[in-house]
């Protein structure tokens, strides 16, 4: 089969999946919904393999695929079909995608058993899926817009999934409409490159983009920048960021598959797919690098004064993705997406064992309740503390081998781009600490009543579950966080999940070791052939002294970690009181929601209270409407007479008055 | 089959309904009508031939001959797809009506019969005295529809409306008159109506300017845009649900359909020369309308002032000038009126579970016990704030290209609007399917009859998701006709514009060419 055909059955199983579930959701026996749509999922991630294969039996000049069903949007110049593009970079996402997505499916079996939505949950979750898939195997800018707006309505979706909680529908519509301007950013972008490429397929527009465009001008520019927009909001960087962290309301397997292993790298697949256009727009590029520079630092230190865990690692997701989008902005393309496959088994494990802290916890997410979990939770424990180091990227670990290419390519590129490397280093030493932190609070140290009530074989449940945020008493109708508690200790498929992603978070890298094997580098390199940069690779002598820093950085991180809260327990708190102003900055997040709060929210509401109070019932209400309905009633009785109910007459009237005026005028004009 | 029988078969069945039927079954046997008549239409459809410009299924008949007006019909790729729009939501507000109770169900009923031929007259129309006929006619039985079956301040409500579409409907007639008093002095031909024949007679630049805004007024009001809204508000309050979904749905629409229609081709000067003023109504509606959409506690008002927000689009659509806000425009008027028909039942559905109220500060927790209602509303909900992947982001996608090629930053500005709308539309969703449950909230499923009537209504929409080519192949032809002239003058820029001068036959070499 061709490798098209392989493509649309990728997309098409978790569609299938989603209707089937969504459309027999009251006749579906116990947990089968979850068994359909994991097997819809697994189906994906088989046909991608396939597709891989498919692939690999062509010369690597020749792995270049598209193909359209029908016209979606072809009239008067514009040129939307229904296409994909199967080439290396598409496959390389579906095999990420759907094969995570496959194990996150496979833990919510039992994470949502006891959720009284769970067939809702399951459809969502596969209608999400499918929308990922859609995005990095559109064939056409209409298409992938399409894909990404779907993924932001799957987000929304599951974010106020436990709907009755007013701090998950508060989340759900600041996450949508920040994925909205994002959208806008895209189409208007689109609007950009179409206006002279007169095309929206990408194959087509990546062909032209050198004759039509020339190195910056002005439209390319704003067209970029503008696809920096939608990518900036669906991947959480700075200022565009502040949805994520409140994301974290949705249920656990959510926050793991959609706003830390899929859906929040979309942007870094939009730039890398976009690579033509942004090296002819280096200037964007630029902004794009920056931005991720600066988002990276930022997260990775409001991630050291978080307390509630999910939060922590949000803020390490925004982190993480900041090295990706600056990795792919300078061109170090298969570094970064590299790390998008590393970043997407850690980072998903990570979510996951949180998911069974809290689970322990019986719903409670703060690290200052948490303590002492290390024997309670023993395989929660272990893979959490993978997790975490190759998050911190600590030798031979996944992630140490991709974060730190992404930094040798950077320090290779020379000039102002060693700024950034060095930035980076900054901010792997702030992974180091931030990661450990967590882990130290929450397993190490005296343990908490939870964690010796489950260490006595009693999972602790709380007597009246009440929303953490507000204090609210949580609705048991629709649901909540729980009622089930579950750990990873006791159920099946989350234990092999988690298991999975482990092995993978640790042996994930030899996909890509320098001046061994480079796999992923070559898989991908058809698909980067066209650019100039992506020839600049660092030598891997280069390359392994890059590693060597980054492992030193990592082990300094870790060790200031357990210096400060093992080791001298206490440190932490006279650091906050030493460094007052700045705790204040972190613990307020550096003040982005307030600033979006005043610039935007307040703005806006104004006006509308403005529209409507004044322009609506003064100016239309009064003056216009009274002054119309004054004149005709100075001249008319018959309005007197329509308003105490003789309208039909008042009607009649002004018909017979309206045609003569018709009459006089056709008679006297002719 | 003529398109005759399609215009006047509602109202033969109203009327039928009204001397014959039973008392008790009025209802019904109009709805089953209705669904004859939406039948015929898409029969229509079926046979329509694409690729052609001109018009098809011409009913031709001189009417009045001294004045040289035409009983003439015809479909084209601007009207064929409207005109089963307005049978489909007449059909859906019919079936929703037939359910109801109704006093005096008789006059009630051959009220809506009578509208609906009027409004599918007024699509079909292709003779300028008959469109006015048919426009004027199709507000009438709206009036006593509002004035008799409607709640609140209905008599209010009704003197508003009446006042300002009468207003508006003074200046079209005079407006349509003057058209063809003036094309055939200027001509010195003799007096025509039909408008493939003032098509080839364009009228000076003066006389463009005039008329051009006695349409521009009277369908500003129709559709409405700001400031010509001040009826809307009271006016869809007091509305009973079935009327106020055909005339958001489709009424409105006749009014955007004639700048299309007749203004476009016809005063393609004025329509260059006031293209900028159009584009910034549009854009003060758009912005205006979502202020008031954000901050309303009334869901019927949220649906109600965003479609004219939409219709803003729309108009930004057409005024760019260009083929792909046309299409645009033509695809989003479809669009618009499944949605916010769609919408308008659902704000129904949802005050029948809040204790009848309609104020969203009541709502809240509905979707618990009623996921089919809910994923109803959320389909309905992403489609009206044009989330990709909906027909409306079709519609709005190349609503906003087109404006984007003719004026950039109008286009960019109006981006705002877009991100608004997913503001106000998903505000309702949540507040009212979501959240704490309000005081008096019985929540319950939707019940049959009213699934029946919003479940057709959100497949259309989906079918049109995934192929919202269906609409933009039928228009394609006929709009890059329409848009033609004034798309040529526009692009020769101001200064060669003024060279054309007052002299209307140097200028019918441009204004003439695409008419067939």
């Amino acid at each position: 089969m061709a490798p098209t055909t392989f493509g649309w059955l990728i997309i098409l199983c978790p569609a299938v999946g989603t209707m089937l579930i969504a459309l027999s959701f009251k006749r579906l026996p116990a947990r089968s919904a979850g068994w359909i749509g994991t097997a819809a999922i697994a189906a994906s991630f088989g046909l991608s393999i396939a597709a891989l294969l498919a692939l690999l039996g062509h010369t690597p000049d020749h792995r270049e695929f598209t193909s359209t069903i029908w016209s979606y949007d072809s009239s008067v110049g514009v040129d939307a079909k229904l296409s994909i593009l199967v080439d290396p970079l598409s496959v390389y996402m579906a095999l990420v995608v759907s094969g995570v997505s496959m194990l996150i499916h496979l833990y919510s079996v039992t994470y949502m058993t006891l959720d009284r939505g769970f067939n809702r949950y399951f459809s969502f979750l596969n209608y999400f899926v499918f929308s990922m898939l859609l995005l990095v195997l559109a064939g056409n800018f209409v298409l992938l817009i399409v894909g990404w707006a779907f993924v932001g309505a799957a987000s929304y979706l599951l974010i106020s999934f436990w709907y009755r909680r007013t701090t998950a529908t508060g989340a759900g519509i600041k996450a949508f409409v920040i994925n909205v301007v994002g959208d806008a950013g895209l189409v208007l972008g689109t609007f950009f490159i179409f206006k002279h490429t007169h095309t929206v397929d990408f194959v087509k527009t990546f062909g032209a983009v050198d004759h039509v465009f020339a190195h910056n001008s002005p439209d390319l520019v704003a067209g970029c920048l503008l696809l920096l927009v939608g990518a900036f909001a669906k991947s959480a960087q700075v200022p565009l960021h502040t949805w994520l962290p409140d994301a974290m309301e949705g249920p656990t397997p959510v926050s793991a598959l959609i706003h830390a292993a899929t859906m929040v790298t979309a942007g870094v697949y939009l730039i890398a797919r976009m690579h033509p256009l942004f090296e002819q727009a280096t200037t964007a590029a630029d902004v794009g690098a920056i931005g991720g520079c600066l988002t990276l630092l930022i997260a990775a230190t409001v991630g050291l004064v978080m307390v509630d865990i999910k939060r922590v690692i949000a803020y390490s997701t925004m982190s993480q993705i900041g090295y990706m989008i600056m990795a792919v902005s300078v061109g170090a393309y298969s570094a970064g997406l590299f790390h998008l496959m590393t970043h997407a088994f850690f980072k998903a494990l990570l979510f996951m064992a949180a998911g069974s802290v809290i689970g322990a916890m019986a719903g409670a997410q703060s690290l200052d309740r948490m303590g002492g979990f290390r024997r309670a939770l023993p395989f929660t424990f272990g893979c959490f503390v993978i997790g975490g180091l190759a998050l911190s990227g600590l030798p031979p670990f996944s992630g140490w081998l991709s974060k730190d290419d992404i930094l040798a390519f950077l320090d290779h590129r020379g000039g102002g781009f060693i700024i950034l490397g060095i930035a980076g280093y900054v901010g792997a030493l702030l992974t180091g600490i931030y990661t450990f932190r967590m882990i130290f609070r929450a397993f190490l140290g005296e343990p908490v009543e939870e964690a010796r009530e489950l260490e006595h074989g009693h999972l602790h449940h709380a007597d009246v579950p009440r929303n953490p945020m507000t204090g609210e008493e949580e609705d048991t109708d629709v649901g909540f966080p729980g009622p089930g508690h579950f750990i990873a200790e006791r159920e099946l498929p989350m234990k092999v999940a988690m298991s999975v992603l482990a092995v993978l978070a640790i042996v994930g890298g030899v996909l890509q070791i320098p001046g061994v094997d480079a796999g992923i580098e070559r898989f991908l390199s058809p698909t980067f052939a066209d650019s100039h940069l992506a020839k600049e690779l660092p030598s891997t002598r280069a390359d392994w002294i890059g590693l060597a820093i980054g492992a030193l950085i990592a082990i300094g991180g870790i060790a200031v970690a357990y210096r400060v809260w093992v080791a001298a327990p206490g440190t932490a708190t006279r650091l906050r009181e030493r460094l007052a102003p700045v705790y204040t900055l972190l613990i307020n997040k550096w003040y982005f929601d307030e600033l979006i709060d005043l610039v935007v929210v307040r703005p806006s509401l104004w006006v509308g209270r403005f529209a409507q109070s004044v322009l609506e019932r003064v100016v239309i209400g009064d003056v216009v409407t009274g002054g119309t309905t004054g004149i005709v009633r100075a001249g008319s009785a018959a309005v007197r007479r329509a308003q105490t109910g003789f309208l039909r007459y008042y009607a009649a009237l002004m018909i017979v008055c309206l045609t003569g005026v018709a009459l006089y005028f056709l008679i006297s004009s002719s | 089959m003529t398109l005759s029988i399609l215009i006047w078969l509602p109202l033969a069945i109203s009327l039928v309904a009204a001397l014959l039927a039973p008392r008790a079954l009025v209802g019904r046997f109009v709805a089953i009508g209705s669904l004859v008549t939406l039948g015929i239409a898409i029969s229509f459809l079926v046979r329509f031939k694409l690729g052609h410009a001109g018009l098809q299924f011409v009913t031709d008949k001189v009417w009045i001959s001294a004045l040289g007006i035409h009983y003439k019909l015809g479909l084209d790729g601007l009207n064929v797809a409207l005109v089963v729009l307005t049978a489909l939501l007449f059909s859906a507000s019919l079936v929703w009506s037939a359910f109801r109770e109704w006093e005096r169900a008789r006059v009630f009923y051959f009220f809506f019969g009578l509208a609906e031929s009027a409004v599918l007259g007024a699509f079909c129309a292709q003779d300028l005295a008959l469109f006015v006929a048919f426009f004027d006619l199709m507000l009438i039985p709206f009036y006593f529809m509002v004035g008799m079956w409607g709640t609140g301040e209905r008599v209010r409500a009704t003197t508003k409306l009446v006042i300002y579409t009468l207003v508006g409907s003074f200046f079209m007639l005079a407006a349509a008159i003057a058209t063809g008093v003036l094309a055939s002095s200027q001509h010195g031909t003799p007096i025509t109506f039909v408008l493939s024949s003032l098509r080839a007679l364009p009228l000076s630049r003066d006389s463009q300017e005039w008329i051009f805004l006695c349409f521009a007024v009277a369908f500003l009001v129709k559709m409405p845009l700001v400031p010509f809204h001040g009826w809307l508000a009271d006016g869809y309050k007091a509305m009973p649900i079935p009327v106020v979904a055909v005339f958001s749905g489709v009424v409105a629409k006749v009014a955007a359909y004639g700048f299309l229609r007749i203004v476009l081709p016809l005063f393609p000067y004025a329509s260059v020369h006031f293209q900028t003023l159009m584009l910034l109504i549009a854009l003060v509606s758009i912005f205006w309308a979502t202020a008031v959409a954000f901050t309303t506690s009334d869901a019927r008002m949220v649906v109600a002032y965003s479609s004219i927000a939409q219709l803003g689009f729309i108009t930004l659509g057409i005024f760019s000038l260009r083929p792909e806000g046309g299409q645009g425009a033509l695809l989003q008027m479809l669009n618009h009126g499944l949605v916010t028909a769609a919408a308008f039942f659902i704000v129904a559905v949802l005050a029948g579970r809040a204790g009848g109220s309609e104020d969203l500060r009541d709502m809240g927790g509905i979707a618990f016990r009623a996921p089919v209602l809910a994923s109803l509303f959320v389909i309905v909900a992403f489609a009206w704030l044009a989330m990709p992947g909906s027909p409306n982001f079709i519609g709005e996608f190349m609503i906003l290209l087109g404006t984007f090629q003719s004026k950039l930053a109008i286009a960019v500005i109006a981006f705002a609007g877009v991100i608004a709308a997913s503001y106000y539309a998903l505000r309702m969703y949540i507040t009212s399917m979501h959240n704490r449950a309000g005081r008096e909230v019985a929540s319950r499923e939707i019940v049959v009859p009213d699934f029946a009537v919003i479940a057709p209504i959100v497949v259309v929409i989906l079918v049109f998701a995934f192929y919202p080519q269906f609409g933009l192949r039928r228009s394609e032809a006929t709009l890059k006709t329409t848009v033609a002239p004034a798309q040529v003058l526009a692009a020769r820029g101001p200064g060669a514009r003024a060279a054309i001068g007052a002299g209307g036959t140097a200028y019918a070499r441009v204004g003439g060419g695409g008419g067939p």
